[in-house]
């Protein structure tokens, strides 16, 4: 099974599967930047295993379309000039920012992905589902969306993703108290008049509530939580663990 | 896709989008957003069912696909169209993504129960249930190389097998399998070719 080790220029096939370690990848590539038919060659391969992929092809999940043109949003370009940059060189504020963004839609599309799951039929149903997908998808998209990583006054992270153009935000949240069967975390939308209830967080699923959209936002809304009987309150009864000004 | 019009060359298959494919891309480099939703809808299914292929769970595959799009999207402007199709290049990030994802992953153990299911790979391709163009041709010229190089390949392509994992299952010698898979690929390829 050891045998010498095969001639640089006979790893080209396997080069362009990405079926080399490596340390085989490394010495291939050594060879390839002497070697003048390589490259050539190389692209004549990937061209063959582009047809392996295209006989590959599956219809993917259709959310799956929104959720990258959302995502690319959000997303820095490399412009064309800097054609080889290091990747482990950082941008600035801005390209921070977006990252964060990326970041937080991916949680999000896994953890609507995760509440879409049959594990549990959904409250409302697939339809209920789908608007919530969309009001998400909404925010997302809208071009003044921020982002907001709070802790809670007890324990746990909560991320609310903003939009006052769509007068909404997504709120999510991580490693939160447990509570008994019979409580549970209420939103609440704090404003100059009463309280307005924004919905009950579902039971986290390791440790991650799926995300809740909150809508109806108005200027000078803050968000807060509470614990509240698991049927919801009309107007918070327990402490608040988490007022954020939007 | 034009063709050119009066001189009716043979069928020829283009590989999900070809030529429009390019400028799509060369769009999606100046930031329009349009051009890269028409460039998702032309490739989307190869680069999918790919990345499914090797990484087999289709919750990680989605994710996975998202990754692949992201990168096209940040990168669009590295593509060179003197230095092969749109759909290589595509396909070549999301192989690569899969493959680096499995690898990273893939318990040692779940390995292991999935080599002694290693002759899957090129039955899937093969009696899929979900059957296109591409799918034929390919198929018809996967049974044209042989045995080895077959499994080599497809073990390699739509299962992301280094070709040392291939030596051990198949029990050949590392150099034989580097070998078997440059060969297999040539056969292919020229297979490919003149099926066009």
């Amino acid at each position: 099974m050891t045998g010498r080790a095969p001639e640089p220029h006979a790893l080209i096939g396997a080069y362009a599967m990405d079926a080399l370690d490596r340390a085989a990848a490394g010495r291939f590539e050594r060879h390839l930047a002497r070697c003048g038919e390589c490259a050539s060659e190389l692209a004549g391969l990937r061209e063959t295993t582009a047809r392996l992929s295209a006989a590959a092809a599956v219809p993917p999940p259709a959310r799956l379309r929104g959720r990258v043109l959302a995502a690319s949003g959000h997303t820095a370009q490399r412009r064309a000039e800097s054609r080889w940059p290091s990747p482990a060189r950082g941008g600035g504020r801005s390209i921070t920012v977006a990252a964060a963004l990326v970041a937080a839609v991916a949680v999000i599309a896994v953890l609507v992905v995760v509440a879409i799951r049959p594990a549990g039929p959904a409250p409302g149903g697939p339809a209920a589902g789908r608007r919530a997908g969309l009001a998400i998808a909404a925010v997302l998209t809208a071009p003044d969306a921020r982002m907001l990583d709070v802790r809670l006054r007890t324990r746990g992270r909560a991320t609310v993703i903003m939009s006052a153009r769509a007068a909404a935000l997504i709120f999510t949240a991580s490693g939160l108290a447990a509570l008994p069967r019979a409580r549970g975390y209420e939103l609440w939308l704090v404003g100059p008049g009463r309280d307005r209830p924004a919905g009950m967080l579902p039971r986290p699923r390791h440790g991650m509530t799926a995300p809740v959209v909150a809508a109806g936002l108005r200027p000078g809304d803050r968000l807060g939580l509470t614990v509240e009987p698991s049927g919801g309150s009309g107007r918070p009864t327990s402490a608040m663990l988490l007022l954020v000004t939007l | 896709m034009e063709t050119v019009s009066g001189r009716r060359s043979p069928p020829r298959h283009r590989v999900a989008g070809g030529a429009s494919l390019a400028g799509l891309l060369a769009r999606t480099a100046r930031g329009d957003q349009d051009a890269f939703a028409a460039a998702y809808d032309q490739a989307a299914p190869a680069l999918y069912g790919t990345v499914l292929a090797v990484i087999r769970d289709p919750f990680l595959a989605e994710e996975v696909t998202q990754e692949v799009f992201l990168e096209i999207w940040r990168t669009a402007a590295r593509y060179d169209q003197d230095r092969g199709s749109a759909l290589a290049w595509m396909a070549t990030i999301a192989h690569r993504r899969a493959v680096d994802r499995v690898r990273s992953e893939q318990r040692a153990a779940d390995r292991d129960r999935r080599a002694a299911t290693h002759a899957v790979a090129y039955d899937e391709v093969a009696e899929s249930a979900e059957h296109n163009l591409e799918r034929e041709r390919v198929r018809r010229c996967l049974k044209w190389l042989t045995e080895l190089q077959r499994e080599a390949v497809t073990l390699a392509y739509y299962r992301g097998r280094t070709y040392r994992e291939v030596a051990a299952l198949l029990g050949i010698p590392a150099g034989t399998v580097s070998t078997r898979m440059r060969d297999g690929l040539i056969r292919l390829r020229d297979c490919l070719g003149a099926a066009r």
